[in-house]
């Protein structure tokens, strides 16, 4: 932040104060929405008392677990390509080791970090979901029906901090610094866009599920 | 075998069907104004509620609810049966064209959501988020219905429930006649067996569907045959509603369905009966 003041460049903005404003829109959007969403329910008078914690705890367990549910079963692959893309994507950033060097250098704070092979493996991994899942939207008929540029949009809001974090890590197609800088702006633009688009499933999945979970079991069956 | 004639959609080229007249859908279309059907739109999904919301902002075009449907499996996996591609031909248009969309559109929807989905759920139990696509349906159904733009055979059934509370335009006197018919015929095999009408106390109150006093009579007889062997305290009314089929529920005309349930509900509080059983 300070860095910026004394040395306004490119660099030193996209490191400091729109990181900074990046997790500020984050994590406040995602706290307005999920407050926006609980209160509609809230006023909608049909949904929160019909809410049943434990079957809302089960339904997502059944869900959140690879292959625990019969749909995850039936569609294997898929089941395989998503968790590695999401484990990849919501564990790795916060275990990285340059992340935790940015965030020592800022805050004097680190935790613990995978090494930088099994990083560089999962990136990688990362991007090949990525591929895969845009090769499903264009070949497979029943997911092609249903595309439009939105759904192009928040795939590649997820690839390009994966790509431009491999390709910097590598020193490929641009210098360091420049590949760097690219790859903050992508980071941002990710954390940014979650709370306003549908990659706001992040949090909302925990919501849907509660209402169907507790659906289910009022009709006395599974939703897994 | 003779070819079937095929009409392919105007507003989406991968939805091709037999054509199928239908007075319900092909006449009703004729009185839609441009205003009536953007008015009717806004009314049914303007307030975009939670549970609207949800499922749109959620989901994320993943079609991993195919393989939940009958439709979409029975059909060689064809993409316009799927749940996801239900809500993209119907609602999702409604709300990006703000509700402008004209009367043919209004009875491609209505295809759609009264012929090639059961409101089941089971797209329900398949979809990661386990998004209610169900429910999406039955607002568009809700929007049909109000246009008045429903199958012939699925109105009718409302029409009868409005007018007589069953589903088989069966008066109050018929249906007092056909219990007691019933109980003269299955005399002749059980001396003591009863088939008890309006029974205040009784431990439970059987609800039949209207076709069973209508066109399947045999079933009245055999439920009074097993009420009877297991010594069940058993009771029907003999007032309306007796019919537990709520045809309304499915074409989302609220006014009737909530009739039909709260004379249900009447008759248990008047009779203080215990349990409802109803055929299914
Ligand atoms: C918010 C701002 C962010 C900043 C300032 C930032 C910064 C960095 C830096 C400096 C590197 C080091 C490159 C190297 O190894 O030399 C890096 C790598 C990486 N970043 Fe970020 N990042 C941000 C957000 C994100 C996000 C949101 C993701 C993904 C969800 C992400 C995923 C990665 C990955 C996967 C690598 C490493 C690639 C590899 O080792 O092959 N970053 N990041
Ligand atoms: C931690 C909470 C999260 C959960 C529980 C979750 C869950 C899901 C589920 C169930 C799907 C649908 C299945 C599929 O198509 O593979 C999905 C798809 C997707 N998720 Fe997430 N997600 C989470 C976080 C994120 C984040 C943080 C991002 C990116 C910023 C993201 C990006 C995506 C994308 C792009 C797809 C669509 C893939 C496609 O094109 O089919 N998810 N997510
Ligand atoms: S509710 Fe409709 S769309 Fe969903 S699985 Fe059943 S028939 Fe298919
Ligand atoms: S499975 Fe759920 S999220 Fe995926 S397309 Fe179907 S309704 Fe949408």
């Amino acid at each position: 932040m300070f860095d910026f003041i004394r040395d306004p460049s490119l660099y030193n903005l996209v490191r400091g104060p729109l990181v900074w404003i990046a997790f500020f829109v984050f994590i406040g959007g995602s706290i307005f929405k999920i407050r926006a969403m609980y209160i509609m329910a809230r006023n909608e008078k049909a949904v929160l008392p019909f809410i049943n914690g434990k079957a809302a705890l089960r339904s997502l367990l059944h869900w959140v677990i690879p292959f625990a549910s019969r749909n995850w079963r039936l569609r294997w692959p898929i089941t395989t390509l998503t968790f590695v893309f999401h484990i990849g994507l919501v564990f790795l950033p916060l275990f990285l080791l340059s992340h935790n060097i940015l965030i020592h250098e800022s805050w004097g704070i680190t935790w613990w970090t995978v090494s930088e092979g099994f990083a560089d493996a999962v990136t990688l991994l990362v991007i090949f979901s990525c591929v895969a899942f845009f090769l499903r939207r264009v070949f497979a008929s029943e997911v092609k029906f249903v595309s439009s540029s939105s759904d192009f949009l928040i795939l590649a809001i997820s690839f390009f901090p994966f790509l431009t974090g491999f390709l910097a890590f590598h020193e490929l197609l641009l210098p360091y610094k420049w590949m760097v800088i690219l790859h903050m702006i992508f980071g941002e633009i990710m954390l940014m866009a979650i709370p306003f688009t549908r990659l706001g499933h992040m949090f909302y999945f925990f919501m849907t599920r509660t209402w169907m979970g507790s659906q289910f079991a009022l009709w006395n069956s599974k939703d897994w | 075998m003779a070819v079937k004639e095929k009409i392919v959609s105007r507003d989406f080229k991968e939805y091709v069907r037999e054509v199928n007249p239908d007075v319900g859908l092909d006449e009703s279309i004729k009185g839609l104004t441009p205003e009536k059907i953007e008015k009717t739109i806004k009314a049914v999904l303007g307030a975009r509620t939670a549970r609207i919301r949800a499922v749109l902002e959620t989901c994320i075009h993943c079609g991993l609810c195919s393989k939940a449907c009958q439709w979409y499996l029975s059909n060689d996996g064809d993409p316009s049966y799927a749940p996801v591609a239900k809500m993209r031909m119907t609602i999702w248009e409604m709300l990006k064209r703000d509700g402008k969309v004209d009367a043919e559109f209004i009875k491609q929807c209505a295809r759609i959501v009264f012929t090639e989905c059961n409101i089941c759920h089971r797209c329900s139990m398949y979809c990661p988020y386990g998004l209610d696509v169900t429910f999406i349906i039955g607002l568009v159904r809700r929007v049909c219905f109000v246009l008045g733009v429903v199958p012939q055979r699925q109105m009718d059934q409302d029409h009868a429930h409005a007018t007589t509370l069953n589903q088989v335009w069966l008066g109050q006197n018929d249906w007092l006649d056909t219990m007691q018919w019933q109980e003269e015929e299955v005399g002749a095999e059980y001396k003591d067996l009863r088939i008890p009408i309006d029974k205040e106390g009784a431990e439970v109150m059987w609800l039949p569907l209207g076709a069973e006093p209508k066109t399947g009579i045999y079933h009245i007889e055999r439920t009074a045959k097993i009420m009877h062997a297991a010594g069940i305290d058993w009771t029907v009314p003999g007032k309306d509603v007796w019919d537990s089929s709520n045809m309304p529920m499915f074409l989302r005309d609220f006014a009737t369905m909530q009739r039909i349930v709260r004379g249900l509900f009447d008759n248990a509080i008047r009779l203080r009966i215990k349990k409802m059983v109803l055929t299914e």
